[in-house]
């Protein structure tokens, strides 16, 4: 299937990756786990960068959240004590659904960002913990929020930067309920649905913000920015949540494939958008 | 064709192969003659073709060959101590826990990791961790059952182990 490759780097360095990709012209690809890239069977490759050698597994405390190197595996996400303190644990849950223990044990979390699937497990908790995903280009770092990043990843500035790593802000205060829900035909399936959501309310059991992600059900994942604003201010009760969920179906634009028709996948979000409130309201102590 | 070296520890043996850039573990695997590698569906969905390095479950259809430079990987053809089958093996021969046997060689794998850090599983994690393989003659149960008496084994195994240990002490 790779007959055509020329060569396989194992740079010491993220500045020497960024480098081999640069020279690549194209024809050059990352590998970290490369549970996608060979799946994806790409004839044109003609070089592969293994990143997993260049310093880029690691899961940081900083300043209340944390920083993942982009080669750090659904396996050690799961298992990190920072990652299931974060965020209600979320993106630990995300990772344990990623795939079998084969999969998640090489597979990582800037595989599963790059690769680029709407359906791709980490990005929905992501978004609600409002990543920011690191990039090294040639010259310098950047940095994109996470969903600017889905949207400009094509872009062929980002296409020669390096994922380096993404980076979780210190999730706010008290009276946060999260939750990660996945809908998939199997239990080693890819998403069929996937949504995330994060919440705080004051004491008054009022919202005081909202965020909802859903995956597999646009050309990338997406957050409910309406139903999120709506939902800012109200008290939340079983009303509040129904209403969301609702409000989602309108946000999306799934399609019909082989996994699900469109019209099955809309409603989904709805039922999967219910679920996840109900499960924020009963960690942020509220009695629907 | 390019073609590069590669240096690898297979089942306790160091080995040197010449590889091409782009070929994966389990081609490369089955070239060198263990046949114990499956080939099943080639996208890591079945786990047939299960093998360890430095002693994780990969699916070797997904990983290509140059990432185990290095590494220590373990095929079933070595996991058996000459005559002495190792107690999963053991374990799934008494349980008939297999029917045509071409997943077995990945199940007992599975089984292996799950064993190494996790001496005493439950059920539900037994069947979690052997989840990544296959059966497509849909025999499930036997293995699972085999797997939960190779623990129970393996534990009173070590139990009798430290016993003179402890005497002496």
């Amino acid at each position: 299937m790779f007959e055509q490759v020329e060569a396989f780097y194992r740079p010491a360095s993220v500045r020497e990756a960024v480098r081999l990709l640069a020279s690549g012209k194209g024809r050059a690809r990352i590998v970290a786990g490369g549970t996608d890239l060979v799946v994806d069977g790409d004839p044109t490759v003609r070089a592969l960068i293994d990143i997993t050698h260049s310093g880029l597994t690691y899961i940081r405390k900083q300043r209340g959240g944390c920083a993942i190197g982009a080669a750090t595996t659904m396996a050690e996400l799961e298992e990190s004590r920072t990652i299931l303190a974060l965020g209600g644990g979320i993106l630990a849950r995300a990772a344990a659904t990623c795939g079998s223990v084969q999969i998640r044990g090489v597979a990582t979390v800037g595989g599963n960002l790059a690769n680029g699937s709407p359906a791709a497990d980490l990005v929905t908790p992501l978004l609600v913990l409002d990543a920011v995903v690191v990039m090294a280009g040639a010259k310098e770092r950047y940095k994109l929020p996470l969903a600017h990043y889905l949207a400009v990843r094509g872009a062929k500035v980002v296409r020669q930067s390096l994922l380096v790593e993404v980076t979780v802000p210190r999730p706010l205060g008290r009276r946060c309920g999260w939750s990660f829900q996945k809908l998939g035909r199997t239990a080693l399936d890819i998403s069929v649905v996937n949504v995330a959501a994060g919440l705080q309310v004051d004491g008054a059991g009022r919202i005081q913000w909202a965020r909802i992600a859903l995956g597999a059900v646009a050309p990338t994942a997406i957050r409910a920015g309406v139903t999120e604003e709506n939902l800012r201010g109200r008290t939340l009760n079983a009303e509040a949540v129904a209403d969301a969920a609702e409000g989602v179906m309108r946000e999306v634009s799934p399609i019909t494939d082989i996994r699900a028709s469109a019209q099955y996948r809309r409603e989904m979000c709805r039922v999967l958008t219910r679920r996840a409130l109900e499960e924020c309201a009963a960690q942020a102590g509220c009695a629907l | 064709m390019k073609t590069m070296e590669l240096r690898v520890t297979v089942n306790g043996q160091p080995r040197k192969w010449t590889i091409a850039p782009g070929d994966l573990l389990l081609d490369v695997l089955r070239r060198e003659g263990f046949f114990g590698v499956k080939r099943g569906c080639e996208k890591g969905e079945c786990g047939s073709c299960t093998v360890l390095v430095d002693g994780r479950a990969v699916n070797s259809c997904l990983m290509f060959a140059a990432k185990v430079e290095g590494c220590e990987v373990l095929t079933i053809e070595g996991l058996a101590e000459g005559d002495r089958l190792d107690p999963i093996q053991g374990a799934f021969l008494d349980h008939g826990a297999a029917q045509c046997g071409f997943c077995t060689p990945g199940m007992i794998l599975a089984a292996k990791v799950l064993l190494d850090r996790n001496p005493h599983p439950s059920e539900a994690e037994v069947r979690e961790a052997m989840a990544g393989v296959l059966c497509r003659c849909t025999g499930y149960i036997k293995p699972v059952e085999a797997v939960l008496a190779a623990a129970k084994q393996m534990g009173k195994r070590a139990t009798r182990k430290r016993r003179p240990a402890e005497v002496a002490r």
